[in-house]
């Protein structure tokens, strides 16, 4: 059924395409993007938030659909089960990697094909407001000069956060307990209550508190400051050598030609560049990265975070 | 507050009787919990207005912590965590014939929780808060003891029995990714297991399950047999009685719904235990008390009002139900946190509102909605069953659509038949279930903080209180134990 319909759709390609739009046709009519994360849940919102500025562009119809369980290795076999004709996809986070290295999920990250890399999420590292640090440098230096002392938090055991604070520890020689919570909320109290002395997430997660003035922000894991806080100093211009990256993106079946994907990056650099999705994305500071959308540069990228995060994850004794 | 009596006021309240109705259903079915039933209506709410959305589900909430209680009552199977507790004596009073006192007394329970609980929400969210930060990581590990020590009164008639099922409780808690090092435990590779085995499954099969494969060995109940038919609303002479019973829920609930993490399940069994202690007619309870039903069922609904107040004046979710709400939040681009109260008071107080309206609906559509579900339960018994334990497996999976999460509930329900066989009370198992993440995660990590120092746990002035406290509770089970039996 559906492969006539496909076969539909191609038939009828020649004589709409120079009608309607230079680009052409999408080979499907609805595009599924799919998602580990619960409605509501972070890769949720940004999807639907995304494809209501991809649906002009790529003149199709998109649909969200959440699939739990296995921590993204239920979604992530769906998708590798589908037919790579561009109709489904699924919304990329490092989850879906250090999952494959925690578990053996019978579809694993690299039974998908990456398509593209859309964003950045950045780290940053925060304390609350009575505390004396005001600067990353400052926290590292007392961390330093009182080895052991200090204590540092991280939302999740096997997460990022916390393989970022053990290279810090490891960069400073500071010797402090990196301490996992459950979740970034149980961390947040922590950090509030003055348990922790520095805590590390996302902006997003620590929005309101530090709209209420209650945290402040001492560095940020970036390459490159962020545009909307242009006097955080990176941890780099702070003499701190650690950069961590966190994305998302897309990645589909194996197998999907090569014309869907330059398609996709053509629509999703348009998108990145409209006036009114970039309002939207700069307000959860997430940092576009125009040059991974390509499945080149996308296939790459995910290649080299997994082997970076298979060799974290080995030194935490975490993984095998 | 006068808006709610406009246009939008109407649509509002409308959207809570939607969310509460829904809540009912989703909290009655076994498998659907108050933060599925929630998700499961969260796409439809992103093109709502912010209040509509927000009251609906904080409306489902609402709804679904109540619902939850009458399958608890009419077929011992509790359809949410939180209704563990009333299990106990609403099934003996069932059983008894008394189904429709005992739903009329959870459902004004409930009433009584809910609008204490926004009472407290709406007046107290500032000071309530300012104890929320208070919990230290020693200090969690210190709540979680505090709720373990309700055993003694969970476990029926054998200690040593209730001790071994919070000790399998506690063993089944440690499956999933080690909460401090992040190493995988007992997950045999199997992705499904890296989150660890939900409590609501294991609720599901040592009770729904459980009790259907008893049921299956039992025969047809007798048509004669006398049973309640008709919903029964308890007078003013029980009120008076229940009084101290919802009091005690209401105390306990506001408490534990205030320190994120702890919730609704805790404090329905720590209500439980303490109305039991405090209660003119003690040795009434598990044979079908009233208070036994008061308690738990007005703490868990306060609950729902008071895990809010983390919510809003800080930010941070305290549970699966608030993490959902907090989405709801977001999608409208509202961020919870301290400025919401000045950046969207309408919200706020479009939110309180509609949590009035809730709880209202609550009551008027349970009065519709009981006398239907008594009826229900006393078709012939091999149709009930049947229909339950699809509700069950379909319910299950609707969760994740995960085969594997209904072998596990299927598997969990076999093993819970044995224990029930062996005598081994279930209650201590889900205790042990709920608290043992909360227990372990929350004792590494203050040793962690303290250098492996164990002083911690009496340096921290809130976990010292708390300690004591249960040490002293648990003695004084103990010795009245030991005073009734000798």
């Amino acid at each position: 059924m559906l492969t006539r319909r496909h076969a539909l759709a191609a038939a009828t390609l020649p004589l709409a395409a120079p009608a309607l739009r230079a680009q052409a046709r999408y080979p499907v009519p609805t595009v599924t993007l799919v998602t580990h994360s619960s409605p509501g849940g972070g890769s949720d919102i940004f999807l639907r938030e995304l494809i209501k500025h991809l649906q002009p562009v790529m003149g199709t119809n998109f649909a969200v659909e959440n699939v739990r369980g296995g921590s993204g290795a239920t979604a992530v076999a769906r998708v590798a089960r589908a037919q790579p004709n561009g109709g489904m996809f699924y919304a990329t986070t490092p989850t879906y990697i250090q999952t494959t290295l925690l578990s053996r999920p019978e579809f694993g990250y690299d039974s998908l094909d990456p398509l593209s890399v859309v964003f950045l999420d950045p780290e940053v590292v925060y304390t609350r407001v009575q505390s004396p640090f005001t600067t990353l440098a400052k926290a590292m230096a007392a961390a330093k000069a009182n080895p052991g002392r200090q204590k540092w938090g991280a939302a999740n055991p096997a997460s990022l956060e916390r393989i970022a604070l053990e290279r810090l520890n490891r960069i400073t020689g500071a010797r402090a307990a990196v301490v996992p919570h459950e979740g970034g909320g149980d961390l947040m109290i922590n950090v509030l209550n003055g348990t922790l002395d520095i805590g590390i997430g996302e902006v997003q997660e620590i929005r309101a508190q530090l709209d209420a003035g209650r945290v402040r922000l001492l560095g940020v894991l970036t390459e490159t400051r962020l545009p909307d806080f242009p006097d955080l100093g990176t941890a780099r211009e702070q003499g701190i050598d650690l950069v961590v990256t966190k994305f998302r993106g897309l990645a589909g079946p194996k197998g999907m030609p090569d014309e869907i994907a330059a398609q996709w990056s053509t629509a999703l650099a348009t998108v990145l560049d409209s006036p009114a999705y970039k309002a939207v994305f700069s307000k959860e500071s997430l940092v576009a990265t125009p040059q991974l959308l390509p499945r080149p540069a996308a296939r790459s990228f995910t290649t080299e975070f997994a082997a970076d995060i298979a060799t974290s994850l080995r030194e935490l004794g975490v993984a095998r | 507050m006068a808006a709610l009596f406009s246009g939008d006021g109407l649509v509002t309240i409308l959207f809570a009787f939607a969310g509460c109705l829904w809540g009912i259903f989703g909290g009655a079915l076994p498998g659907i919990s108050p933060s599925i039933a929630m998700a499961l209506l969260l796409p439809f709410t992103y093109g709502m207005d912010p209040i509509p959305a927000i009251v609906l589900l904080a409306s489902v909430y609402v709804g679904a912590e109540y619902g939850g209680s009458i399958p608890a009552i009419l077929i011992r199977t509790p359809g949410t965590n939180a209704s563990a507790a009333t299990t106990i004596d609403g099934y003996e009073m069932a059983r008894q014939g008394k189904g429709g006192e005992a739903l009329g007394i959870s459902l004004i329970s409930g009433l009584v929780g809910g609008l204490f609980g926004l009472v407290v929400l709406v007046l107290a969210t500032e000071p309530l808060a300012r104890v929320a930060l208070a919990f230290t990581p020693a200090a969690y590990f210190a709540l979680a003891v505090l709720g373990l020590s309700v055993i003694a009164s969970l476990s029926g008639g054998s200690l040593l029995k209730g001790v071994i099922g919070a000790g399998l409780g506690l063993m089944v808690a440690t499956v999933g990714t080690d909460p401090v090092s992040g190493v995988p435990r007992f997950t045999f590779d199997s992705p499904e297991l890296l989150g660890g085995i939900r409590p609501i499954l294991v609720m599901v099969g040592l009770f729904a399950v459980a009790e259907m494969l008893v049921q299956i060995g039992e025969p047809p109940w007798a048509k004669a047999e006398a049973r309640d038919t008709r919903l029964k609303l308890p007078g003013f002479g029980m009120m008076r009685r229940l009084f101290r019973a919802q009091a005690i829920g209401c105390g306990i609930g506001t408490f534990e719904g205030v320190t994120p993490g702890a919730g609704g399940t805790v404090a329905a069994f720590m209500a439980y235990n303490e109305a039991r202690r405090w209660s003119a007619d003690p040795d009434a309870f598990g044979k079908g008390s009233p208070e036994g039903v008061a308690a738990p069922e007005s703490a868990n609904n306060v609950v729902t009002a008071t895990a809010l107040v983390p919510l809003l004046s800080l930010g941070i979710p305290g549970s699966n139900s608030a993490a959902i709400l907090l989405g709801g939040f977001m999608v409208h681009g509202l961020t919870p946190g301290p400025l919401l109260f000045e950046r969207a008071p309408e919200v706020v107080w479009g939110l309180y509102g509609g949590l009035l309206a809730a709880n209202i609906a609550m009551v008027l559509l349970g009065m519709v909605i009981l006398t239907p579900a008594l009826w229900l339960v006393n078709r012939p018994k091999p149709y009930l069953i049947a229909a339950i334990l699809c509700l069950i497996v379909s319910g299950v999976f609707a969760i994740e659509q995960s085969v594997f999460d209904v072998g596990l509930v299927l598997g969990i329900g076999v093993v819970g038949y044995l224990l029930r066989l062996a005598g081994v009370p279930v209650l201590p198992i889900v205790l042990g279930v709920v608290l043992g993440f909360m227990l372990e995660s929350n004792y590494r990590r203050s040793l962690m903080l303290s250098a492996g120092d164990h002083a911690v746990f009496i340096e921290d002035p809130v976990a010292l209180v708390l300690l004591l406290l249960a040490v002293a509770l648990t003695a004084y089970s103990f010795w009245s134990e030991f005073k009734r039996k000798t």
